[in-house]
């Protein structure tokens, strides 16, 4: 057996490792990670398949909920039945959300160009940000492991004209590594379906009424994408304690936001596009020497964002329903330290500023005096995010952590983020984790929360949230023959003062402090792995999550019925399942999603198809064969989406494509000199 | 928990089972309204789809939503904006759509309807065989044949966000709302703008009253707009000289909006927080609401041009079923329902 030992400053290996009659135990319970409810995703679940944006990627290994319009359409995620708004993005350290709009488009982050995501729920999100009321999701990159050149390519082909190709080289020689990645994604997107929602072909008989009709067969329209995305990364490891990193992300993207399955305008002359161009930049360097860890990031990110929404009139003329144009440059800058004392203290604290300048220019107008204006804002935000935190272990099997937060935005404050954290070994056997957190956390409103034209309301409150949470956690390694684990986590959250859009008596919208939300829930995790004899391994992993969200606010008037009720596209019940099965060079895995009915209607009404849509069940399946030859690795994988050829919405009157292939093929050369 | 853990054992077994999705065709269901009745326009939701129609019967005191997705087994769409009945058949104009549907006053099926539109409003009939949609993009008004439902022509405005329509005479006055500030005047014998009146920020509705007289009511624009803001205002314009006669002050940020008038052309009804009520004799604005604002902003109004009874439509939160609420002329409360989602127009039929 093996004496429990706590986590150094250099290390973050296991704090637990036991040998108990055959069942070798490891925990990952780390001094940073007391009591913090999260889930990793390493480059095994995120390097899959190159088509896989990372909204694909959660929605089948996390409890998280993904509202998706569709593959290349808006993508967004929310934790425990909160908004998008409430979950908090990070890309090596850089804050993702929108300052406009608060929340991340998952769809435009190809999961190849990402090396690990952790996600933090609720209180855990303390850790990594301010304003996480749901939760966090952190994605960062990474040097390389393999020393040497590499090289690999994937050429994917799939249904609807789609097309991915996946291209990195590499180069690491221990202290230096050099990464370039490009990801392009190019289709029609025109998949066929039945439009249940339109009737064409209409036959009136002599009176009038109508004697025949079809549902027509239609396809996608204005569905077509073309994404590039190119990535390029370079560490390097002085060898005496400090490392420096630099990242450069670059997307150009070109999409067309389908049409909806209501809309009787021809395709031929109508026009809804979104172009993006982003740069994300950001610098690294940390130190480590002694029990002193330091860290301290630089970055920029400069987005244009373009939105078309146009109809062809005749003539070569085009009436402008919407035009809109943002670009958003932010600085970024942190600085982090972490100092240990012993092995049973450990203290962090940490600083990180945005300086946001953003132009809005959401409408051109001819002003009464004959000149043209536009409809906009153009406004400059410093947000600056500091915490401390301190990290005890006061016995071998109890973990207690606080930390402190609080956020600066505009000219403002948020009251103090406290959150408090707890763990304890309940068993060495088995591995049995018991961890509690609490917290209270506070968002503050976004720019277009604030200055939006028209409707932005600058005397918009913080969302205040509070949330506490308690769970069970277990893992068991039966030396590498049978391995598996669960966890199990209940939790209560309150969000008051909800920012929600309403209209107003002048016909736009406008944000106000209205709503109060209660969710609470369970979610559940388990996974499994088993071996069998030298060439089989299984391996199944699954979540669940019990996610009643439910307003609480007060009623608008009498006639509210909202109160009590279900929040709009929350589903009650999610869950996710997927099985892997390896013999040999060959792999077949199976993914099955499900989501509860979500309700489009605040009363959770039912009277019709469209105050809701119905359950969702997805399963997906792909197989793949790995070559070794002595010049190159090859793979061939084939993957089936919608394995059971529905017909369905996932969001109302946005149809989704039934069964539908894609099939990659991919290269390795092999060069000299390649080792771990 | 206990729920919750048979919700998951259903869950494991639908995995097991695969569970197909519910999903298709809407089954049709047969009606036959006759009597008096009043159509409710719910927008619903921007980019949901979710508009519909509801049939509320006078005499029964009865209301059925959705009439037309059940009649027709189809969607009605996405954000319907205007019902306009004429010679017993009703015409829907669904702003994101591009559609104006056409049906069957007593059956809800559908008849017809009229594509090749940008983002139709309003629907006016100067003949059997000559309408007029307009749009709110669109620089042009749409004209079409409702006997053979093909467009046979356009009016070039120059102007986006024409809105509502009245004809005096041979002419049609026309308000273009959104940042702008006209009342334009179209000749429906040549189908073309031949003059233009200028009123205050934002006209939104238009009414004609029984003197010849047109009423419109501004909205005063919103702070911080490029195009301005002011106190909004109802204007009284004489429809045969086009010049504005009289222009009714209200308090800035006031929000008026929904004009109409009974069927006498008498008495003139807006929304601004409540329901106000003036005669078109009148020499000052109203200094009590007819009926007062309940807390929320009313969304849509109806005058029954018969009884001149009210209806006022009330959105709540915009995000569930709206209610309607009926008003006899005296202010009385005579019955309240649910309609759909954001209840925006009404429509009667004799």
């Amino acid at each position: 057996m093996l004496l429990p030992f706590v986590t150094a400053a250099q290390e973050e290996r296991p704090a637990w490792s036991l040998d108990i009659d055959s069942v070798e135990v490891v925990t990952e319970r780390h001094i940073k990670d007391i009591g913090v409810q999260k889930s990793e995703m390493d480059t095994t679940v995120l390097h899959q398949n190159i088509s896989l944006s990372m909204a694909d990627v959660l929605t089948h290994n996390s409890s998280l909920f993904i509202k998706s319009y569709g593959r290349a359409t808006l993508s967004t995620a929310s934790f425990r039945g909160t908004s998008a708004s409430h979950t908090q993005v990070t890309w090596n350290g850089m804050n993702l959300n929108s300052p406009m709009l608060g929340m991340t488009d998952f769809s435009m982050i190809p999961a190849y160009f990402i090396d690990r995501a952790t996600l933090y729920y609720g209180t855990s999100s303390v850790s990594v940000s301010g304003g996480g009321l749901g939760g966090a999701v952190a994605l960062s990159t990474g040097p390389v492991s393999e020393h040497g050149f590499g090289l690999q390519f994937v050429q994917g082909v799939g249904s609807f004209s789609t097309f991915d190709d996946y291209l990195r080289f590499t180069y690491s020689d221990g202290r230096w590594s050099v990464s370039t990645r490009v990801v392009y994604s190019d289709s029609k997107n025109n998949f066929k379906y039945t439009n249940y929602r339109r009737k064409t072909g209409l036959v009136f008989d002599d009176t009038g009424a109508l004697t025949g009709f079809e549902y027509p067969v239609e396809r996608n329209k204005c569905g077509d994408f073309h994404d590039l995305h190119l990535l390029q990364e370079l560490y390097y490891d002085a060898g005496n304690g400090h490392r420096f990193g630099l990242a450069a992300w670059y997307v150009d993207s070109d999409r067309g936001v389908p049409m909806l399955n209501v809309d009787y305008r021809d395709d031929a002359d109508y026009s809804n596009r979104q172009r993006e161009n982003t740069f994300r930049g950001v610098m690294s360097w940390s130190m480590i020497r002694g029990s002193l860890k330091l860290g301290a990031r630089a970055g920029y990110i400069y987005t244009y964002l373009g939105y078309d929404y146009s109809r062809q009139i005749g003539g070569g003329e085009w009436a402008q329903m919407t035009r809109s144009r943002s670009y958003v440059n932010t600085v970024y800058g942190a600085f982090d330290a972490e100092y240990y004392i012993g092995r049973k203290w450990l203290f962090t604290a940490g600083i990180t500023a945005h300086q946001n300048f953003v132009v809005s220019k959401d409408r051109n107008i001819i002003r009464q005096d004959g000149n043209s204006a536009i409809v906009g804002y153009d406004k400059a935000r410093i947000e600056l995010s500091g915490h401390v935190s301190a990290k005890w272990l006061p016995t071998e099997r109890l973990g207690i952590s606080v930390t402190l937060r609080d956020d600066f935005y505009g000219t403002e404050f948020t009251p103090v983020i406290p959150a408090a954290f707890l763990d304890f070994v309940a068993s060495k056997r088995g591995n049995v984790v018991l961890k509690a957190s609490i917290s209270r956390n506070y968002r503050y409103p976004t720019l277009n929360d604030l200055y939006f034209l028209p409707g932005g309301n600058d005397t918009l409150r913080v969302e205040r949230g509070f949330t506490y949470d308690g769970g069970v956690s277990f893992r068991v390694d039966g030396n590498g023959r049978l391995s598996f684990g669960g966890e199990v986590t209940a939790y209560d959250s309150y969000i008051n003062d909800w920012i929600c859009w309403l209209p107003t008596a002048k016909g736009f919208w406008s944000p106000v402090n209205i709503r109060k939300v209660h969710s609470y829930g369970v979610e559940l995790k388990a996974d499994a792995t088993a071996r069998f004899g030298r060439d089989w391994r299984l391996a199944i992993k699954g979540s669940y999550a019990w996610t009643p969200s439910i307003n609480l606010g007060d009623p608008v008037n009498w006639a509210d019925e909202s109160i009590g009720k279900q929040l709009v596209y929350v589903p009650r019940n999610s869950a996710a399942v997927t099985g892997r099965l390896d013999w040999r060079s060959w792999s077949l895995a199976y993914e099955w999603t499900y989501y509860d009915k979500r309700y489009t209607t605040s009363s959770n009404e039912t009277a019709t198809r469209f105050d809701e849509l119905g359950e969702y069940f997805m399963s997906d399946v792909w197989i793949e064969k790995r070559f070794a030859f002595r010049w190159a690795d090859l793979s061939v994988k084939g993957v089936i989406r919608n394995l059971f050829n529905e017909e369905y919405e996932s969001v109302l009157a946005r149809p989704m494509p039934r069964m539908n292939f894609e099939f990659f093929v991919g290269i390795k050369p092999k060069f000299q000199s390649r080792k771990k | 928990m206990r729920r919750a853990f048979h919700t998951l054992l259903t869950v494991l077994a639908s995995a097991g089972i695969w569970s197909c999705m519910d999903y298709g065709p809407q089954p049709e269901e047969r009606f036959s309204e006759s009597g008096k009745g009043v159509f409710i326009v719910n927008e619903g939701n921007f980019n949901f789809g979710n508009a519909s129609l509801s049939y509320y019967d006078v005499a029964g005191m009865r209301v059925e939503n959705s009439v037309f997705s059940r009649a027709n087994g189809i969607s009605l769409g996405d954000v319907a904006q205007s019902m306009t009945v004429h010679d017993g058949r009703g015409y829907v104009a669904v702003n994101n759509s591009g559609v104006v549907f056409v049906i069957d006053l007593s059956t809800f099926r559908l008849v017809g309807m009229l594509e090749g539109l940008t983002s139709p409003r309003y629907v006016h009939f100067a003949s059997d065989t000559k309408a007029y949609v307009t749009d709110l993009y669109d620089t042009r008004i749409t004209i079409f044949d409702p006997t053979t439902m093909q467009v046979t022509g356009h009016v070039e405005t120059g102007r986006t966000s024409t809105e509502q329509m009245v004809q005096y005479d041979r002419y049609l006055f026309v308000n273009c709302w959104s940042y702008d500030n006209r009342i334009l005047v179209i000749d429906t014998e040549t189908d073309e703008v031949c003059d233009e009146i200028t009123v205050g920020i934002q006209p939104t509705s238009l009414v004609l009253d029984r003197n010849g007289k047109i009423w419109t009511i501004t909205d005063g624009g919103y702070e911080g707009s490029p195009y301005g803001y002011e106190a909004p205002a109802l204007y009284r314009i004489d429809a045969a000289t086009r010049k504005v006669e009289r222009e009714f002050l209200f308090v800035l940020g006031d929000a008026p909006s929904e004009i109409r008038i009974d069927g006498d052309g008498g008495t003139l009804y807006f929304i601004n927080g409540g329901v106000w009520r003036m005669s078109v004799d009148a020499d000052r604005l109203p200094d009590e609401p007819f009926i007062p604002g309940s807390g929320t902003i009313y969304y849509g109004l109806g005058v029954d041009p018969e009884t001149s009874e009210v209806y006022v439509a009330d959105a709540v939160d915009y995000m569930q079923s709206g209610v309607v609420m009926r008003y006899s002329p005296t202010g009385e409360l005579l019955d309240s329902f649910r309609v759909g989602v954001t209840p925006g127009d009404f429509c009667f039929v004799r």
